[in-house]
């Protein structure tokens, strides 16, 4: 078989840059040949999954072929009794989520989009969801890789078992590497068994002092929730907490959580089902929709800052605007529509100086094009830029794959 | 700077960054650098150094390198893979002065520390405060911070918590050109690529790292513990998988078997009774939910047909069985005059079919394995015991542990779980990765140090090289820069 291609269209612009040829390998071995052509001639690449973070990053400076993923996306291996599952790059959240449920187990990222976005994808961009604060992010759930880089030649890395120290880690590498170091070509991760049931509480129009009592009451009596998010609600927040394993742990944990908000006076209540999933909708629709979406982190400990300066800053330029924070975590996210493209580059400089002063960081996820130009995607590069333009240098010299859409124009 | 012309004007400069009583290039203190806990393959350095800061770590990297020698950064030396074993013509650089803890955060749940502070000594440091540092390796009370994040450290815990590279935010690392990087930070998600992710595990490889800042977890609210025996470990390995497919994550579960058991009773004074196999369960968590789980995981240690099952009544019953198992390796002592530690991991499902692949491996080389591992992620500790005063049995010893790390391999698994590859296994990484993946390792390394200065001869197998031409953009392979191996 050869790799599909075709030439390219103002559908498979990354950033409005437009491609001239599309290639869609729909086995590895395929990819590794589009990748050795791409080598041979020296075609500047971009890696496409399900195209849901495409606006993370700069444009890129050269684009001549996109690589689209979308069919490379095979089951490898799933073994139950591992808990560890291999997929192909270019397989869905959905459909991977979809075999698993079969035996009762899951993939614990809930990044957005999961009918499109990608496991090669998600890995790439360090996507991620709620559920992060009890099983952490890609880093911490990839087990092995499988690659080709940008000279044309596979290779992998980690192993299909939790626990391996053999060699640098490849994998963890690749996380959040954006296409720059190679194609990801197959993930293995760790997977983990679908709980029983879940509870989600809502605490309804608390203000941010509120939720900072309330999630360090829950964390003093050892409370383990698997995701708690504060969406804003005009000036107020909604904080819905989230469990999930066997029944008899969640009704406690839930009922011991409702008992210490009782004594803070802060009224909330175990949402029923749906009212749960409308919660969560909710929250969802703040990660994927609006012209504008951006990232925030800083340490946990400025929650007071994010709520009360940081993303307000952003959401006075946003009509419509969201925003949720994940308490736990220190990061939170905006989104909307710009009420003017010149006030929205300022309320970003102004909230990412304020945040990189506090020790954090602000990232552009989406954006309209009016405001590329005069935003950095990424905003200040880390001090360690030096070890990564490195890296780049190493992993690939002739600086074609996604050149300039990471940061510090790498 | 221009280079120390003889050792011991190179000793000379040290001596006046570091003090004369923290440099040394013979003497009996010279010895215990030789090797790190694996006492075999011995190898004199020319100097040890022991800085106090990072600065003098600064100083130390750049008088070394100018006198072209070879750098081997050293913690506590616990490690079981030969990772800090010197090099010919060496510097070792023990970071075992550097034991402060610089700074807590419990609202943002960190610490930051010097890398030769101890593993345990985090968690004390902050115990009080209800809180702790998950991974935790057998030898969490003597093994540094610094040789954890070089090791990529992990424990018996890290089936639900994960390994040292899940608990690390931020490192400070001084290059192989004594420049100094910050990388990572306590807010997630810096941009950029994932460095530490390179770092942790990379064997001091890239550098030498002089300050970390650790993630600190808030203590779970109750620990249940159980204490199961079975006939063999076919019925203790059906007792994890069913354990594992009813859903429950167990903070830890490990299993011994009859010798292991035996050695450990000998080393101990433990009651605990001949059989063949031994599981040992912890479930942490909220306590309802702990109660659940424990009740779940003993029903079903009952219906595979556990002998008997153990419940401590308190906190220090709990630890004496918890003893019982981290004293394990040691215990072999006491029934066997040598010994190799192996550490394997193959897909959890395979343990009783591998375990008795290795007796049966064990017994065509005349020899006796005893196992200790952590089962729920398939971690075996292979312990081959052998005599080293009959000759030829130490060699047999070796050979077998090797082809139990190929027949991992061979299972699907990996050549180590958690001692890391060091000196000691780098023959073995062939078995488990192709030249291109090998390779592509190679290109990280370089990265950090295009020189290969920096804990050269470990983890990469001594390539060949022949007829290859040099890296992309003409790069040096950083193999034959440190002198590893030559084009030919």
């Amino acid at each position: 078989m050869v790799t599909r291609e075709r030439p390219g269209t103002a559908a498979d612009a990354v950033q409005g840059a437009v491609p001239r040829l599309v290639l869609e390998p729909s086995t590895v071995e395929e990819a590794v040949e589009a990748m050795a052509r791409a080598a041979a001639e020296k075609l500047a690449l971009a890696f496409v999954g399900g195209g849901t973070d495409l606006g993370l990053g700069g444009r890129p400076s050269r684009l001549d072929a996109v690589l689209r993923t979308g069919a490379l996306s095979r089951l490898v291996d799933h073994a139950p009794a591992d808990q560890v599952v291999t997929a192909e790059a270019g397989m869905t959240l959905a459909a991977l989520s979809e075999v698993l449920a079969r035996h009762r187990q899951r993939l614990a990222l809930d990044a957005p989009f999961p009918g499109r976005a990608t496991v090669g994808g998600v890995v790439a961009a360090n996507a991620f969801g709620p559920r992060r604060a009890r099983f952490g992010a890609a880093r911490d759930l990839v087990l092995g890789v499988s690659l080709v880089r940008a000279d044309g030649v596979a290779a992998r890395g980690g192993a299909k078992v939790v626990k391996n120290v053999a060699g640098f880690d490849l994998p963890r590498l690749m996380v959040g590497s954006l296409g720059t170091l190679a194609l990801l070509t197959r993930v293995t991760f760790r997977v983990h068994p679908l709980p029983e049931t879940e509870g989600t509480v809502l605490f309804p129009g608390l203000d941010v002092d509120q939720v900072r009592s309330l999630s360090a009451a829950w964390r003093a009596a050892q409370l383990e929730p698997v995701s708690a998010v504060a969406l804003f609600a005009s000036d107020r927040l909604d904080l819905g907490v989230r469990f999930e394993g066997f029944e008899a742990g969640v009704a406690d944990q839930v009922g011991r959580l409702l008992e210490l908000s009782r004594k803070a006076g802060i009224p909330g209540e175990r949402l029923p089902a749906p009212g749960a999933a409308g919660f969560w909708a909710r929250h969802d629709a703040v990660r994927e929709r609006g012209s504008l979406r951006v990232k925030l982190s800083a340490p946990p400990s400025r929650l007071g800052e994010m709520a009360r300066s940081w993303l307000p800053t952003l959401l006075g330029e946003l009509s419509p605007g969201a925003a949720a924070v994940y308490p736990t975590l220190g990061l939170a996210f905006a989104s909307g529509e710009p009420a003017s493209a010149a006030g929205l580059v300022a309320g970003v400089r102004d909230a990412r100086a304020a945040i990189v002063a506090a020790g954090g960081s602000l990232t552009i996820g989406e954006a309209p094009a009016a405001i590329r130009p005069a935003v950095d995607p990424w905003g200040p590069p880390p001090p360690s830029i030096d070890l990564m333009r490195a890296l780049k240098e190493r992993f690939d010299p002739e600086r074609r794959l996604a050149p300039g859409r990471f940061v510090g124009g790498i | 700077m221009s280079g120390p012309a003889s050792l011991s004007d190179l000793a000379g400069r040290m001596a006046a960054v570091v003090g004369a009583r923290n440099c040394f290039s013979a003497g009996p203190d010279l010895l215990t650098y030789e090797c790190d806990g694996l006492t075999h393959g011995r190898t004199r350095p020319d100097l040890v150094v022991l800085p106090g800061s990072t600065a003098e770590v600064v100083e130390v990297v750049r008088l070394a390198r100018a006198s072209g020698r070879p750098i081997v950064p050293r913690g506590s030396g616990t490690g079981l893979s030969g990772g800090a074993r010197p090099v010919p013509g060496c510097v070792v650089v023990a970071l075992s002065r550097m034991r402060r803890i610089l700074e807590v955060n419990l609202e943002d749940g960190w610490v930051r520390v010097e890398p030769g502070v101890l593993n345990l000594d985090v968690t004390k440091h902050v115990s009080a405060a209800g809180h702790y540092y998950a991974p935790d390796p057998s030898s969490q009370s003597i093994c540094s911070i610094g040789g954890n994040v070089a090791e990529n450290s992990g424990g018996a815990h890290c089936l639900k918590y994960g390994f040292t590279v899940n608990h690390v935010l931020g490192a400070r690392l001084v290059l192989h050109d004594g420049k100094v990087v910050d990388i990572g930070g306590p807010a997630l998600d810096a941009p950029g690529h994932d460095l530490l992710a390179a770092l942790v595990g990379s064997e001091g490889m890239l550098g030498i790292v002089t300050e970390v800042t650790l993630r600190l977890l808030r203590k779970p609210e109750a620990t249940r513990t159980f204490f199961a025996t079975f006939p063999s470990t076919d019925e203790g390995g059906e007792a994890v998988s069913r354990i594992i497919a009813a859903g429950i994550l167990p903070a830890a579960i490990e299993m011994m078997d009859r010798l292991a058991i035996e050695a450990a009773k000998a080393a101990t004074g433990l009651d605990w009774p001949d059989v063949g196999a031994a599981l040992l369960m912890d479930a942490d968590g909220p306590a309802a939910e702990v109660e659940d789980l424990s009740a779940r995981a003993v029903k079903i240690a009952r219906e595979v047909g556990a002998l008997e099952l153990r419940l401590p009544r308190n906190e220090a019953e709990r630890q004496l069985m918890w003893k019982g198992r981290k004293s394990a390796f040691a215990a072999v002592g006491r029934i066997s005059p040598n010994y190799l530690v192996e550490d394997g991991t193959i897909p959890r499902s395979e343990i009783a079919p591998v375990l008795r692949e290795i007796e049966s491996m064990a017994r065509d080389n005349g020899l006796r394995v005893a196992n200790v591992f952590h089962a729920g992620d398939g971690n075996l500790h292979p312990l081959v015991l052998y005599d080293a005063r009959n000759g030829g049995e130490e060699e047999r010893a070796e050979n077998l542990g090797g082809d139990i790390l190929r027949m991992c391999v061979r299972r699907g698994g990996s050549i180590t779980g958690e001692h890391g590859v060091g000196a000691e296994k780098a023959a073995y990484m062939a078995d488990m990765y192709g030249e291109s993946d090998l390779e592509t390792m190679q290109w990280v390394r370089a990265a950090f140090d295009p020189e290969g200065a920096m804990n050269p001869g470990k983890v990469f197998p001594k390539l060949r090289l022949c007829g290859e031409k040099p890296g992309p953009g003409g790069l040096e392979h950083p193999a034959v820069k440190s002198g590893e191996v030559q084009r030919w």
